[in-house]
């Protein structure tokens, strides 16, 4: 096993590089991967990045960026060689800690609507909660079937200069992204698969499973199988193939508004032999487009009544409604204390340092550092407004100060993180740092499963930190090692069975006829961030 | 003051219609200051009726009605008994900028999605501001109904306060929004009330009428002692006048969109208008005798 530097990679100095140390040499985890990748020439690395591309896009896995002329420009979905690694000692921490955060926040929205007793002790102002545009009036009172709200969560992380794992932002609402973690797995096993030779990575290809057995533990069926759908807004939407894949993948249909309907208080399906009673729904749309009679009468895209079997607990809907409330940005800065208040424990993942600007003392300390720091406005999602302060004009630090002063409740304001680099193929084939977040996705039923890995978004431009889709971003399988054991355990698991088994099966895709037919939405849709979440990310 | 109530609405389709679900917030409330004593929801074709008490307190009656029709009727019938309000609490100024009195006031503080630009109001706040919150209340309530024609002809149900001030004319809906942004930009907590007026003349006449659903305000008012709890009070800014026996609330919310007498959709393409029709009819003693 080589231990001297990777000869073609060298990690800038002033961030946390997750495969090489400050020493100059790969990180144990790591040191495998990256002489097998360096093994390879970077001609033959570059071809391998050109058979990717030729075989997303006969495939149709395509995504659209706006090229220079403003036209968006149909790409194949941005894949990148270098799969990334996490130790299993880090995946035990996050994984805990997912677990824990996600508890909290489920206990939190209950607790918003119904006792209110956060607000009681004096941790959380009232008028805060009550004040986000997804606290949900419509659902006061209401617990969900086995009172779980939190079904997916998809919570960003960053790393920051010492490697230490954060929250960045809680995406408890329609998170999206998982397809792609699954994708890139399944192409990365077909692509290169003597990269995962040596190493024990933890499969996700499990994921639709996990999400169906979480969807029947909550729904209320009282005897036999419970029948769960996912209901998409329609082809026209970002992540519509996400929802056929995720529907197909669970073996349920996917249906839209116009194949649900609510009789007395019971959501049921049409279907080509009448009625069928429907007991769980994984629904991608927001709250307010679900039901014309609660939520905003003017969307032709809900179903009316669904509030009304939703009270009378006749059907389980993930998310629940009125989670959006737990993830707004004015929220997070609370969420270490609801740990603390719900679980009686210490946070295991931290948050991001975050200034709550409706406070006096904390605004200052602000604005007196507006160009070291970075703004957020609340209750957005997917970037929108985002100002880093080191990146920023004079003029537009005047601008959000202005801003700030003006509606201090309406923004946030972070510590600038610099998220961690990992190598990364160029288009010539050399290795190259690039800046990541990662998006765990964890399901919540019975218990809270964190799916090993997630989605890993990379920042395709030199030194940006912009790792969002529509802005180059790219992303990267990610590996969760089985054990950090030393070297020798790793070559146990290096026989050919060993490696058969670990490479995810998925029988029931194949690229043409599980993906094939989207590509047309995907290139209409992706001008938009997918779901307003999947969007980018700076820190 | 009692009085008996009769709300009817009647859709008349232009074909069949099926999957009609409406929700009605129609139940007068009970509150420290009247009682409902009855109430009945019929419709036609008939259903399964079902109830809940919404987040602001107000009871929905929920219904669906899924086979073709081509008509809808519902029929409320309500008994309420209704007293007058003391006069309102005189506190100063300084007493709406407590934090006791911005926790009792909540939400009601805060601005809503469509609150009109600062600018826009600017002029009416500097004309009813008041020597005191109580003050304020009355004469914004004379200013709303001076300054702004009642006109159902300028506005419809989905219009802005922004809208109201450019027409300089609208509905009781419009007079009351206008109403609770202008009492929030003076610090004032204030929520949107529907309910039914009695609306007849002081000195008695039929004792029958025909009216119609109606909006006002509650503004909530500091008590006069410091440790006084604030009161909600009402208020009718397309009348001009303060809420008293002859307002009967139905329930209250931040706007129209919290508390709206139906909403329904349905699946067809036949279209219908609406017919409404609210019958007061006063059952206290002496107007009886005297009919």
């Amino acid at each position: 096993m080589t231990t001297g530097p990777a000869p073609t990679y060298e990690p800038p100095s002033w961030v946390y590089d997750e495969a090489v140390a400050g020493d100059g040499r790969p990180r144990e985890h790591v040191a495998r991967l990256m002489e097998a990748v360096g093994a390879l020439a970077p001609e033959q690395l570059a071809a391998l990045g050109r058979r990717r591309d030729r075989t997303f896009i006969e495939a149709g896995i395509t995504f659209d960026t706006i090229g220079p002329d403003g036209q968006a420009v149909d790409r194949p979905f941005p894949l990148d060689l270098v799969p990334r690694v996490i130790p299993a000692s880090d995946w035990s921490i996050i994984k805990r800690g997912l677990a824990q955060r996600i508890r909290a926040l489920n206990a939190f929205i209950d607790d918003v609507y119904h006792g209110r007793e956060m607000v009681r002790e004096g941790l959380i102002p009232w008028r805060l909660v009550v004040s986000r545009s997804h606290f949900a009036r419509q659902v006061d009172g209401v617990r969900p079937p086995g009172g779980v709200y939190t079904h997916v969560a998809g919570l960003d992380l960053v790393r920051d200069n010492d490697g230490t794992w954060r929250v960045l932002e809680d995406n408890v609402r329609t998170p999206s992204g998982i397809s792609y973690v699954l994708a890139n797995r399944q192409a990365m096993t077909r692509l290169a698969p003597r990269l995962f030779q040596g190493h024990r990575v933890r499969p996700v290809d499990h994921y639709p499973q996990v999400l169906l057995e979480a969807l029947r533990a909550v729904a209320p069926a009282d005897e036999g199988e419970a029948t769960v759908v996912v209901w998409t807004p329609g082809p026209l939407n970002p992540a519509y193939f996400e929802h056929a894949f995720l529907a197909h993948q669970m073996g349920v249909e996917l249906v839209q508004a116009s194949d649900l309907v609510v009789r007395g208080d019971v959501c049921y399906m049409r279907t080509t032999r009448g009625l069928q009673r429907v007991h769980a729904i994984y629904r991608r749309l927001d709250d307010e487009f679900c039901d014309p009679i609660d939520f905003r009468p003017d969307s032709v895209i809900g179903v009316p009544g669904l509030l009304r079997a939703y009270r009378a607990g006749t059907v389980a809907v993930a998310n629940a409604f009125g989670t959006g409330v737990a993830d707004d940005k004015a929220i997070y800065p609370y969420v270490p204390d609801m740990i603390r208040y719900y679980l009686g424990e210490e946070p295991i993942l931290q948050n991001v340092p975050t200034y709550r600007l409706d406070r006096a003392d904390e605004r200052e300390h602000v604005l007196g550092r507006l160009d070291e720091l970075v703004v957020k406005p609340t209750s957005e999602s997917g970037g929108k407004g985002v100002v880093i302060g080191p990146h920023a004009s004079p003029a537009e630090l005047e601008e959000v100060r202005a801003a700030v002063l003006a509606e201090p409740g309406r923004y946030i304001a972070q510590e600038l993180v610099r998220l961690s680099t990992v190598p990364t193929v160029e288009a010539d084939g050399t290795l190259a740092p690039r800046h990541v977040d990662l998006r765990p996705f964890a399901v919540f039923g019975e218990t809270i499963r964190v799916i090993p890995g997630g989605l890993t978004r990379v920042a395709m431009t030199p030194g940006s930190m912009l790792v969002n889709s529509s802005m180059g971003g790219g992303s990267k399988d990610t590996w969760v090692l089985e054990s950090d054991g030393p070297a020798a355990d790793a070559d146990v698991a290096d026989g050919p069975e060993q490696g058969e088994r670990l490479l995810p099966a998925l029988p029931e895709i194949r690229w043409s006829s599980a993906w094939v037919g989207q590509a047309q939405q995907q290139q209409q849709d992706d001008l938009t961030a997918p779901d307003g979440d999947a969007a980018e990310e700076e820190a | 003051m009692h009085f008996a109530i009769d709300y009817l609405t009647e859709y008349r389709y232009d074909g069949e219609v099926v999957d009609n679900l409406n929700a009605l917030r129609a139940r007068p409330a009970t509150t420290s200051l009247q009682r409902c004593d009855e109430f009945h929801v019929r419709t036609d074709p008939e259903t399964r009726l079902h109830r809940y008490v919404d987040y602001f307190g107000t009871e929905v009656v929920e219904f669906g009605i899924d086979r073709p029709h081509d008509h809808l009727t519902i029929e409320v019938r309500a008994r309420v008994t209704t007293s007058a309000p003391e006069p309102p609490p005189e506190a100063p100024w300084e007493a709406v900028a407590t934090a006791a009195y911005e926790t009792a006031a909540g939400e009601f503080l805060l601005p809503l999605a469509g609150d009109p630009p600062a600018e826009r109001t600017a002029e009416l706040l500097r004309l009813t501001r008041g020597t005191s919150p109580a003050a304020t209340v009355r004469l914004l309530c004379e200013l709303l109904r001076d300054r702004f024609v009642y006109d159902t002809q300028a506005t419809f149900v989905g219009s802005t306060v922004d809208d109201f001030l450019t027409q300089g004319g609208g509905v009781c809906q419009d007079f009351a929004h206008l109403a609770t942004v202008l009492l929030r930009g003076h610090g004032i907590g204030a929520r949107y009330v529907s309910g039914y007026l009695w609306a007849a003349s002081p000195d008695g006449g039929a004792d029958s009428l025909e009216v119609a659903t109606h909006a006002w305000v509650e503004a909530l008012l500091p008590g006069p002692g410091e440790r006084d709890e604030p009161v909600w009070v009402g208020a009718d800014p397309t009348n001009g006048v303060l809420a008293g026996p002859t307002h009967v609330k139905i329930g209250h919310g931040r706007h129209y969109g919290d508390v709206p007498p139906i909403r329904g959709v349905y699946r067809g393409r036949a279209r219908a208008e609406p017919q409404a029709r609210v019958t007061m009819t006063r059952l206290d003693p002496q107007t009886s005798a005297r009919a």
